[in-house]
């Protein structure tokens, strides 16, 4: 196999990753905040939480098909 | 499903209304309205009487819950019938106005004994220096602390003092707890002033008092302080007893009171929602359509022909305004629990809590899918359940992991997975279906296809949903749902799944459909249709979520032989296990979640429903999770 394969895929999983965790460090403190003013939006804060992950989530099923198309 | 509601109207002499109110109340079960406006109808004056007795009804309760909360009694409780306004009300007030005195007496008694408490070590420290004062009887004596680190400042001011006074003092250190000194300093009056300009250069402070003992010095305030520290126990204990005693008495009444006082407010807050002529009354509101006859033969049976009851017909009421009631059959109604976490459904709407049965735990166990993990979550579930026998969201939510535990053991199976690769290794267990690290691709294939059935039932019931309301809304999500059929096959067709002729005539079915779902919904239909194809390739976490879990759990395993040691290798094992199993439990359940929330109920969940509240009588409010 060769070097660009396992590159490409850890980019597939790692680029996303940063997306999510930037768009995660947005919703996070905002979502704090909401629940110090309205607990009862727990699961909503989560759910928003949650969101974003979809990036990572294709990110690591597109790195998946690179290194099986790869030949891993 | 939302249960069938009916609109129902009152009708009686005017005199009978607040006998007709209190069947009502008896009765639970009418969601009370305002009553459409008809002529010579008008709202019920409230005489200064009403008033007063409101203002008496609404400090008695502000009373009972302060007393309550002061007392840390228990505020459910049965109510008491017969029970006489003016004396309650009078009692509620003496009741708090004892239990805010005895509050703060307690608060009061504990803050001083926190206060003395701080003086302790200085007083054991000072106590054999001060055997030392007496002999200085015409000096000055000052008590210092040293904080940590200033120790050697003793030694210092000890240097400093003989420079300026020769022999004439004398110093004593002890040591405290936590590095600090204590120091007691004895100089003659005449040079009083010189050294406490030496000690505030040093910045260095004498012990400051309480406030009760302001003006004394240590040694004159120590023995009463040592006293009343001796004093303070039983005097707390005394109080904490009289509060105790206190919430003895009255706990019952505070109960009973509460009750009594919230249930003749209610009745006060109906009587507004009525509508008067001079001689009758008219009462509105809802009530399931199957509870009709029940209320029809209670007015009947106390008041006869006195006071009718009519239907309204589906013309006279907007399915907004109706009250939503949520029924589902007994092995759906735990996941009632989370369509609880949004607002309402609408009346008339879908309810979609048979889906979120059906969906839920299968999509939980497609992402754990592993008996050994299952089996621990089933025993979680099972003890919660013990523990919360009584309706709530805890029973609710033993019993949703215990449907998740069991469809995550039924895909362990399928996967041939007991804590990742160990029951392949120990007891020869076979993949029934596929091995999921193995099988990525298939795995995935499986993740999109049940999004793509989830989302195309989801815009099936959206179209049904819109049917009669919203005609062009619902030809739109019809016509959706066949492009993503028709996508699917031309997709299977590419890669020779179908047979491959079938692509062509699919693709220009599309091509063709694409205008016509611009022509129904508009020119956001285009992406609208994309974030439809979209939220199919969002399932694939599904698979995501999965390979991860059973990677996680491989590597857990052979953790057990990576160490020199077998003991350390299977504490390892055993630790990783156990992240694992909560990562499996949280992920899954918010990304199944998420699923049904965005993905699911995004094609025809119609929030904003009003919940249904029967005027009866008070009960506490459901639990609710945070």
């Amino acid at each position: 196999m060769s070097f660009w394969i396992p590159l490409a895929a850890a980019l597939a999983v790692g680029l996303p990753a940063l997306a999510t965790a930037w768009a995660q460090s947005r919703i996070g403190p905002a979502g704090a905040a909401a629940l110090a003013e309205k607990p009862e939006l727990t699961t909503t804060v989560i759910i928003m939480v949650a969101i974003p992950e979809t990036m990572v989530v294709l990110g690591f099923v597109v790195a998946v098909l690179i290194m099986l198309r790869g030949g891993a | 499903m939302i249960l069938a509601m009916a609109r129902v109207r009152i009708l009686g002499p005017r005199e009978r209304l607040p006998a007709v109110l209190e069947q009502l109340q008896d009765l639970g079960l009418m969601h009370l309205a305002a009553p459409h406006d008809l002529p010579l109808l008008e709202p019920v004056t409230r005489s200064t009487r009403e008033e007063r007795l409101r203002h008496h009804l609404s400090s008695a309760l502000e009373d009972c819950a302060t007393a309550t909360r002061l007392l840390g009694a228990t505020a459910v409780g049965p109510a008491a019938p017969g029970m006489v306004l003016p004396a309650l009300v009078h009692q509620l007030r003496r009741i708090r106005r004892q239990a805010e005195q005895l509050v703060a007496r307690v608060q009061r008694l504990e803050e001083e004994q926190a206060l003395l408490a701080r003086y302790e070590a200085v007083f054991h420290a000072f106590e054999p220096l001060l055997a030392t004062q007496p002999r200085w009887a015409s000096g000055r004596a000052y008590h210092v602390v040293l904080r940590a680190g200033q120790r050697e400042s003793v030694e210092k001011l000890r240097a400093e003092l003989t420079a300026l006074l020769g022999p004439a003092f004398e110093i004593r250190s002890h040591p405290l707890p936590a590095e600090e000194t204590a120091v007691l300093l004895l100089v003659p009056e005449h040079a009083a002033a010189r050294v406490e300009q030496l000690l505030a250069a040093g910045r260095v402070s004498e012990v400051s008092l309480p406030a009760g003992f302001a003006g004394q010095t240590l040694a004159q305030a120590m023995p009463a302080m040592l006293e009343r520290m001796r004093q303070l126990p039983g005097e707390l204990s005394r109080a904490r007893r009289e509060q105790a005693e206190l919430r003895r008495r009255t706990e019952p009444l505070l109960r009973q009171g509460s009750r009594h006082c919230r249930d003749r407010l209610a009745v006060l807050e109906a009587r507004d929602l009525s509508r008067v002529t001079t001689h009758a009354f008219v009462l509105e509101g809802w009530l399931p359509a199957d509870t009709r006859p029940k209320l029809r033969l209670a007015l009947d049976r106390r008041f006869g022909a006195e006071v009718v009851l009519e239907e309204l017909g589906q013309d006279e009421w907007t399915a907004e305004d109706a009250p939503v009631v949520l029924r589902n059959p007994r092995l759906f109604r735990p996941f009632e629990l989370l369509v609880s976490l949004l607002p309402l459904p609408r009346y008339g709407s879908i309810d979609p809590t048979p889906f979120m049965a059906v969906f839920f735990p299968m999509f939980f166990g497609l992402m754990m899918g592993d008996v050994g993990y299952a089996l621990v979550l089933l025993g979680g579930g099972v003890l919660l359940r013990r523990r919360h026998p009584e309706a709530g969201w805890q029973r609710s939510l033993a019993e949703i992991l215990v449907a998740c535990a069991v469809f995550s053991g039924l895909f362990g199976l399928c996967f041939g997975e007991l804590f990742g690769d160990l029951g392949r290794r120990w007891f020869g267990l076979h993949a029934l279906w596929f091995d999921r690290e193995e099988a990525v691709v298939p795995f995935l294939i499986l993740a999109v296809s049940l999004g793509a059935v989830h989302m195309l039932l989801g815009l099936v019931i959206g179209a049904v949903n819109a049917y009669h309301a919203h005609r062009r809304q619902a030809i739109g999500r019809g016509l959706t749902a066949i492009m993503l059929v028709l996508v699917i096959v031309a997709l299977l067709a590419s890669v020779e799944v179908l047979p491959r002729p079938l692509l062509t005539p699919v693709t220009i079915v599309i091509l063709v459909s694409f205008p016509l779902l611009v022509v129904v919904e508009g020119i956001v239909a285009p992406v609208e249709f994309l974030s439809t194809l979209g939220r199919v390739l969002s399932y694939s976490r599904i698979m995501a979520l999965g390979t991860a879990s059973v990677m996680l759990a491989v590597v857990a395993n052979r953790m057990a032989g990576a160490f020199g040691s077998v003991l350390i290798g299977v504490l390892f094992a055993l630790l990783f296990h156990l992240v694992n199993f909560a990562l499996g439990v949280m992920s899954p359940m918010i990304h199944a979640l998420r699923l049904h929330y965005v993905e699911f109920f995004g094609n025809f969940y119609s929030p904003g429903g009003v919940a249904y509240r029967p005027f009866g009588h008070w009960t506490p409010p459901p639990s609710r999770p945070a």
